[in-house]
């Protein structure tokens, strides 16, 4: 590990042609999603860099949100989905008969468009995950408790109120919440639904920083439709139409020299 | 007007209006009867009349005023009764009860005021509660101990001692009886059942039939004992006698172990009416029926009523929520899954003697049936679990109302957002997992909401009870201080059958009138108990996972 990690700056970038497996984190094959009769995603393929912020942009119903429900086999809970292709997490495909659904979903977490947080404490919202591994030792979920608070930049704002109901947050708040109750279990990859869209402006710019932090721990993958945000947050970007996915590049070639006309009609405005 | 329709102020007066209308008699009824179940109670002044029959026969009649009406004057000369012309259109009639069943035909009796010469309310006339016959009415003249007058200035004083002396060794006698004599009885017929065990397995020798003997011998020695200290209670009870002048002018010897109290009604003040009054509601609630369940309380039908609705609560709440997190959560979304959603929806219309019935033919005849051959062999031809009994009764009820909590129960599984299942489904949790840890606590609202209906429903069930295990007097509760303290084998008695034999079965129809108020004022003040403590446990649930809402 600690090889991998000298290997990589984080704030450097990588050359996404020619990632070697140490810095894949993620390479999907040949993606294809149908919802009944109809494709929601067409052949998608590409190789998401380890410790890196990845986002995928494009407009509403492009296939974003489907494609990152598809990282952590969310996509198992809609009845008439069919997958064809492989997602390998660490060279493993994820949808091999043999993967245990709920291990790798502690291994790849997902924060929501809505803040979620279970009708529970603060602090039980936290520890949910690793009571759900049967660690039960108070010191240890203690201790985890408060690390995960504050990799959420939270702590400050509920050290003071652990066992109070997590209703009682503001939306930020629960949201970053939801955030530390992801980092809790010590994924590898951490997948954003849109995370902000369900917040004020001040909010947002907390947990953008936040996502900036978390990505010296954790691989990013974020959806989002604000593209100001992509720009602000991301490493590389990834646009997609109508369930293709048409340019893949560092955020700054995306945003200065896209090489694909749809790709700039989209960030110049002119649809979307 | 056209514009006043437009306006949509219509719509508000007709909905408010037929909101007032159920609020109207729900409260009307609710009124009425807890006003005439709970004025039964209330110390009534005790009449004397002078009366003077048709003959213009002169005669005394001593007892309460039960109820009065205006009959037409016509109506009663063609019955046959003679009037003088000035008497008027109508005349009062006045129901008595004179109590004093065993020396008049009848203990009420309708009296016309015009055969009334004067009315006084005496205070030296005594009301007394009696355990057998009824009420007495009549003037106290004497107190007897061992059959030897007391000289007393102060009957009144005199009476009250001795009763309290009687009632104290009438209740020994009774705990003696209940707990003691009936831990023996029990005790017997379990060595009865365990010597018939021995015969049905060949395994009776001669060893063991003489271990069975002296251990008889030994209960049939305890058993006399006691049975001659209660005949001692009984004839302690019974040393004591007082001598009443009844309304036929004549001396009655009523012997005290009968008696239960003794009130001169006419003395009291009105807030020793009020005490009367509270202590009256307390005996109904706590004693057991007398007389064909016309007199005495309805403790064991209370008891009854609220321990087959807990039982039943016990029973449907696991079936209903498994149920439903099935069909919910688990079956697959088709026609099956619709037809068998239709059909559990459409079982709460099945009317209740059906459930009955099945229960009657189901559990009571097969199941019970089955467990009597395999576990209580050595009672048979008697039955244990085959006859209608309270474990039955519970069953019944449950699945009358299961269709209740699971209907409700899959509303609120549907009400939890998708998203907290995602979110815990993407930190690593099992779909069971998720159910246990955050579904079910969440839905646990709708579930209590479920089981509020389901004890409502239960608890004013009377028809199907009446085949699978509800009677009219049960000699024991079914739960008892003999082992396993617990018997639900046991017949029972509810307070809903309670109402109709009181009110439609009794012989003495005047008498159980103003019972079958108080016993359905009971009853509905124990469902009423029986929801608020679900509907609070139900807020508090809410308190806590109030999220559901946003």
């Amino acid at each position: 590990m600690i090889s991998i990690d000298s290997a990589l700056t984080h704030t450097g970038k990588v050359d996404l042609r020619n990632l070697t497996p140490q810095q894949t984190a993620l390479e999907i094959n040949g993606l294809n999603l149908h919802y009944g009769d109809k494709q929601a995603l067409f052949d998608v393929s590409m190789k998401i860099p380890r410790k890196q912020v990845t986002a995928f942009i494009g407009p509403s119903g492009c296939g974003k949100s489907t494609l990152l429900r598809c990282i952590n086999r969310m996509n198992d809970l809609v009845d008439d989905c069919k997958i064809s292709g492989e997602v390998l997490l660490n060279g493993h495909n994820i949808y091999d008969k043999k993967v245990d659904v709920a291990k790798l979903r502690r291994n790849v977490g997902m924060v929501f468009q809505r803040p979620n947080p279970f009708p529970k404490s603060i602090y039980e919202n936290v520890v949910y995950g690793l009571r759900l591994q049967g660690i039960n030792n108070r010191r240890e979920l203690d201790e985890a408790c408060e690390r995960s608070l504050r990799g959420a930049a939270i702590w400050d704002e509920v050290k003071d109120r652990l066992h109070d109901n997590a209703f009682g947050l503001s939306g930020g708040q629960q949201q970053r919440l939801v955030i530390a109750r992801a980092i809790a279990i010590e994924p590898e990859v951490l997948l954003l639904d849109e995370p902000t869209s369900a917040l004020d402006p001040i909010s947002t710019l907390t947990i953008e920083e936040l996502i900036t932090e978390l990505k010296s721990r954790f691989t990013v993958v974020i959806v989002t439709h604000n593209m100001q945000q992509a720009a602000r947050v991301s490493d590389q970007t990834a646009f997609m139409y109508l369930g293709e996915l048409i340019e893949y590049a560092d955020t700054n070639t995306i945003f200065t020299t896209p090489k694909k006309s749809k790709t700039e009609d989209y960030i110049t405005g002119r649809y979307g | 007007m056209g514009r006043w329709f437009k306006s949509g102020s219509p719509w508000i007066w007709m909905t408010g209006s037929a909101v007032s209308v159920s609020l109207i008699a729900v409260l009307g009824l609710l009124l009425l009867i807890a006003w005439r179940g709970l004025s039964y109670f209330w110390p009534a002044t005790i009449y004397q009349w002078q009366m003077q029959d048709d003959a213009g026969k002169a005669y005394t009649l001593i007892g309460e005023i039960h109820d009065q009406e205006q009959v037409p004057v016509e109506r009663l000369t063609a019955a046959g009764y003679h009037f003088d012309d000035d008497s008027g259109e109508f005349i009062t009639r006045y129901l008595v009860k004179t109590g004093n069943r065993e020396f008049v035909s009848l203990d009420f009796r309708w009296i016309l005021a015009s055969n009334i010469i004067s009315r006084s309310a005496p205070e030296n006339v005594a009301v007394f509660e009696r355990s057998k016959n009824g009420n007495f009415y009549g003037v106290p003249q004497r107190v007897l101990e061992n059959g030897k007058e007391i000289a007393s200035d102060d009957v009144a004083t005199v009476l009250e001692q001795h009763i309290a002396r009687a009632v104290a060794l009438n209740e020994q006698a009774v705990d003696l009886q209940k707990h003691d004599i009936g831990a023996i009885n029990y005790q017997m017929e379990r060595l009865r059942l365990k010597s018939r065990k021995y015969e049905l397995n060949n395994e009776l020798t001669d060893a063991r039939k003489a271990e069975l003997a002296a251990e008889q011998q030994t209960l049939q020695q305890q058993y006399q004992q006691l049975e001659q200290q209660l005949f001692a209670l009984r004839a302690d009870a019974a040393r004591d006698a007082v001598v009443v002048k009844d309304m036929r002018g004549q001396d009655v010897t009523l012997s005290l172990d009968t008696v239960l109290d003794a009130t001169y009604v006419n003395r009291l003040s009105t807030m020793q009416k009020l005490a009367t009054w509270f202590s009256r509601v307390g005996h109904f609630v706590s004693d057991e029926p007398r007389e064909a369940n016309t007199e005495g309380g309805v403790f064991p039908a209370i008891f009854g009523t609220v321990f087959m609705v807990l039982l039943m609560a016990v029973i449907v709440t696991p079936f209903g929520v498994i149920a439903a997190v099935y069909l919910h959560e688990y079956a697959h979304k088709g026609w099956l899954t619709r037809i068998i959603r239709i059909a559990v929806i459409n079982l709460a219309g099945v009317p209740s003697i059906v459930y009955g019935v099945f229960g009657l033919g189901f559990f009571v005849y097969m199941l019970g049936g089955s467990i009597d051959r395999l576990f209580y062999p050595e009672a048979l031809p008697s039955p244990t679990f085959g006859s209608p009994g309270m474990l039955w009764s519970a069953l019944t009820l449950a699945i009358l109302t299961l269709p209740v909590v699971i209907v409700s129960t899959e509303e609120g599984l549907s009400r939890i957002p998708a998203s907290v299942r995602q979110g815990s489904l993407a930190l690593g949790a099992t779909k069971a997992e998720t159910l246990y840890r955050i579904i079910l606590p969440m839905a646990s609202p709708a579930i209590m909401t479920g089981l509020i209906l389901a004890v409502a429903r239960a608890a004013g069930e009377v028809a199907p009870l009446m085949l699978v295990g509800v009677v009219k007097l049960a000699p024991n509760l079914p739960v008892d201080m003999n082992f396993p303290f617990v018997h639900l084998e046991r017949k029972f008695m509810h307070l809903g059958f309670h109402i109709y034999d009181v009110g439609f079965q009794s012989p003495n129809v005047e008498a159980a009138r103003p019972l079958v108020y108080a016993t359905s004022f009971l009853l509905v003040t124990v469902i009423v108990t029986l929801n608020l403590t679900a509907i609070s446990v139900r807020n508090h649930l809410r308190e806590k996972y109030r999220s559901l809402e946003n």
